[in-house]
């Protein structure tokens, strides 16, 4: 039975990877017709370059070798992290905290009452270092 | 190539022989992230986490198998999960929905690399990254079943249909953009 070219074509994608093979009916379909012969050409060219493709390498991003180093560091050293993505997951709700405005308030109360409690602690401190000058008299 | 004593210290526990295996290898890691996801930002992250697991899983590597082969699989894994995680990994495309130019019957030479780049961004990301881990990294059908969780003959009809479409992408001149945004089982 004579082979179509369809059926050919269907099966170049695998077959442009293979070494020389035993004469079949695939083979000598190939032999005669200069269309599928085309193609396997083009598949195979097309292989080669894939594998071409390995030697080309994309230039990171500056600074991506420290950056990789470091968070390496942070994933394997005390303290660690599990993965990237739960160190990215700390810093952002790091940094959604620091943003939020009821932290502001926090900070904001915290440190009126640290100035408050210093003023406090002053005046009470003049008032006894004078009433010991005066007792002193 | 990665020297075999150096993979042996940092499995040992050298930090700083992994250092310098991360320093050696660094831009082949970020290469094949940055052409399994398509965005350099999400590259270096899945790069990162690739070498998370290689530190966490080389003291169960073995030295008979390449060093290379087992730190692309690693960062294949890394770049699934994005991918998956971005939620465009898995979809159903048939071929009768995606409009593809009447390939041309020229004969070819090697195809350019900038050009071959643009085809294979033009393809759906489960084509593309089965095509680049076997025809580029050169693992095999099941190595890449494995780490995608599919069975072995998934992989291949994956990449025949990937090579049919890069073929017809290439013989067509397509004009292509950005990555491929649909995905295949």
């Amino acid at each position: 039975m004579r082979v179509r070219c369809e059926d050919v074509q269907e099966l170049l994608p695998e077959y442009a990877e293979w070494g020389p093979r035993p004469a079949g009916d695939v083979e000598r379909h190939l032999a005669s017709c200069q269309e599928c012969n085309a193609r396997l050409t083009s598949l195979r060219s097309l292989l080669r370059s894939l594998e071409g493709l390995r030697a080309v390498e994309v230039d990171p991003e500056p600074g991506f070798l420290e950056r990789t180093l470091q968070a390496v560091q942070a994933g394997t050293g005390p303290g660690r992290v599990v993965s990237i993505a739960e160190l990215r997951e700390a810093r952002t709700r790091l940094t959604s905290m620091v943003r939020d405005p009821r932290t502001g308030y926090a900070v904001a109360s915290l440190t009126g009452a640290a100035v408050g409690a210093t003023a406090i602690a002053l005046l009470w401190w003049r008032i006894a270092r004078r009433a010991m000058t005066h007792g002193a008299m | 190539m990665v020297e075999r004593d150096l993979v042996a210290s940092a499995k040992a526990g050298d930090k700083a022989a992994f250092e310098e295996l991360v320093s050696q290898t660094h831009r082949r890691v970020y290469t094949l992230a940055y052409r399994l996801v398509g965005d350099r930002a999400e590259a270096e992250d899945v790069a990162q986490e690739a070498y998370l697991r290689m530190f966490r899983g080389l003291a169960g590597f073995r030295e008979e198998a390449r060093f290379e082969t087992w730190m692309y699989r690693i960062v294949a894994n890394c770049a699934v999960s994005a991918l998956r995680r971005r939620g465009r990994f898995g979809d159903v495309v048939s071929d009768e929905d995606l409009d593809l130019p009447a390939p041309e019957q020229t004969e070819q030479q090697t195809v350019d690399s900038d050009e071959l780049t643009r085809a294979l961004a033009e393809l759906p990301e489960g084509q593309r990254v089965v095509v680049i881990l076997k025809d580029v990294y050169g693992l095999s059908c099941r190595e890449i079943g494995d780490e995608l969780g599919v069975e072995e003959g998934a992989v291949k009809v994956r990449l025949h249909r990937a090579r049919k479409r890069l073929a017809d992408l290439i013989a067509g001149g397509s004009d292509t953009g950005g990555p491929g945004h649909e995905g295949e089982v």
